[in-house]
């Protein structure tokens, strides 16, 4: 049980083999809604699903991001991650993405926009909040700031995005 | 990110959206296209290939990885194959979550076993209570005429109808005889 996750298990981690569920989901929305129905889910389900969340971070500012990404990748088997708080932003850098990693040793055919998603919901959840969102790598390494307005934080590259594939 | 820790909850919220989107039509074809033909494809491999053999290989790994502690039984006659679920592990983390953007939750699980069954050769009985506990027999679609079996028949005591919180007060069961699709849903309420 972790305070800092809006929702609780009886369980420590989740079972990875919802990461199949995650990438069946997209695969659908895409081949069936296209890139900007896909999209506008994500934007959905930052406001709508994660507001328990995004609450916690108007309340509590950049320590809570920090705090919520530490129990979250806690929470997610095969993970490994740093959290840094460095003043006008959060830095989470993922050397091993959880999701990916499973995707790929299950054989799974990636959707190649899944690393897009961290970007269209983590955005959604910030400007909820007060926040700026940008994303840098993808395919199982990447890096999702968090920060301030005050940050100034160049516009998305979404070049800087890599696709994902096995 | 989506993680897999709160899956249910934004499986759950998926559902609405989806419905909002494109009406039950698009609903009922998430749950056949991507989640049976595609997430859980190694599902359909094993009980295609194996029939019952492949369901208890199948959902021994699946409901001991999401119910370590055994919320549920596993039981097989020649006739058939039967699941009692008496602590749900995705419908019991969306009650404890206070989680219900949807109107029915359980209606996924034979949203997309349904189709996988129909395509294997089986039909489903299937009855649940909404509050975790249900139970699923499959049977070879040969004997889609024959009559459902009694309680205890399969699972004797685990049964999870035999068991005291199957039928709470204002209870609705939602039922399925010899089904594959979400569709064939008979709701009952028991009289008080």
């Amino acid at each position: 049980m972790n305070p800092a996750l809006p929702y609780q298990d009886t369980k420590p981690q989740g079972s990875a083999d919802f990461y199949y569920g995650i990438n069946a989901t997209f695969r659908f929305l895409l081949t069936r809604l296209g890139h900007k129905g896909w999209q506008s889910y994500l934007k959905s389900l930052g406001r709508g699903y994660y507001e328990a969340v995004n609450a916690r971070w108007r309340q509590g500012g950049l320590p809570e991001v920090a705090g919520y990404w530490r129990a979250f990748f806690a929470a997610e088997p095969g993970a490994e991650v740093e959290v840094r708080e460095a003043g006008d932003r959060v830095e989470v850098k993922v050397r091993q993405c959880p999701a990916i990693k499973h995707l790929r040793e299950g054989g799974r055919e990636i959707v190649r926009e899944y690393c897009q998603h961290c970007y269209f919901l983590g955005t959604a959840r910030a400007e909820a909040c007060g926040l700026t969102m940008r994303l840098q790598g993808g395919n199982g390494i990447c890096r999702h700031t968090y920060a301030l307005p005050s940050a100034a934080l160049p516009p998305q590259d979404m070049t800087q995005i890599r696709e994902a594939g096995v | 990110m989506m993680g897999c820790y709160d899956f249910c909850g934004h499986y759950e919220w998926t559902f609405d959206w989806l419905e909002q989107a494109g009406g039950r039509e698009l609903l009922k074809a998430y749950w056949e296209e991507a989640i049976s033909r595609d997430s859980q494809r190694h599902a359909r491999d094993l009980i295609g290939r194996k029939g019952f053999d492949g369901m208890t290989e199948y959902w021994g790994h699946t409901l001991l990885e999401e119910s370590p502690d055994l919320g549920f039984t596993i039981s097989r006659t020649p006739q058939a194959f039967r699941i009692d679920m008496h602590d749900c592990p995705s419908k019991g983390f969306l009650l404890r979550n206070k989680l219900e953007q949807y109107s029915d939750y359980c209606d996924h699980c034979i949203g997309w076993v349904g189709p996988m069954m129909r395509d294997a050769g089986f039909v489903i009985d299937h009855e649940h209570n909404h509050l975790g506990q249900c139970w699923w027999e499959m049977h070879p679609a040969s004997e889609a005429s024959a009559p459902p079996l009694a309680p205890g028949a399969v699972s004797g005591k685990k049964d999870v109808r035999l068991q005291p919180n199957w039928a709470p007060p204002n209870v609705v069961f939602d039922c399925y005889d010899k089904a594959t699709s979400v569709d064939d849903k008979r709701r009952v309420k028991p009289a008080p």
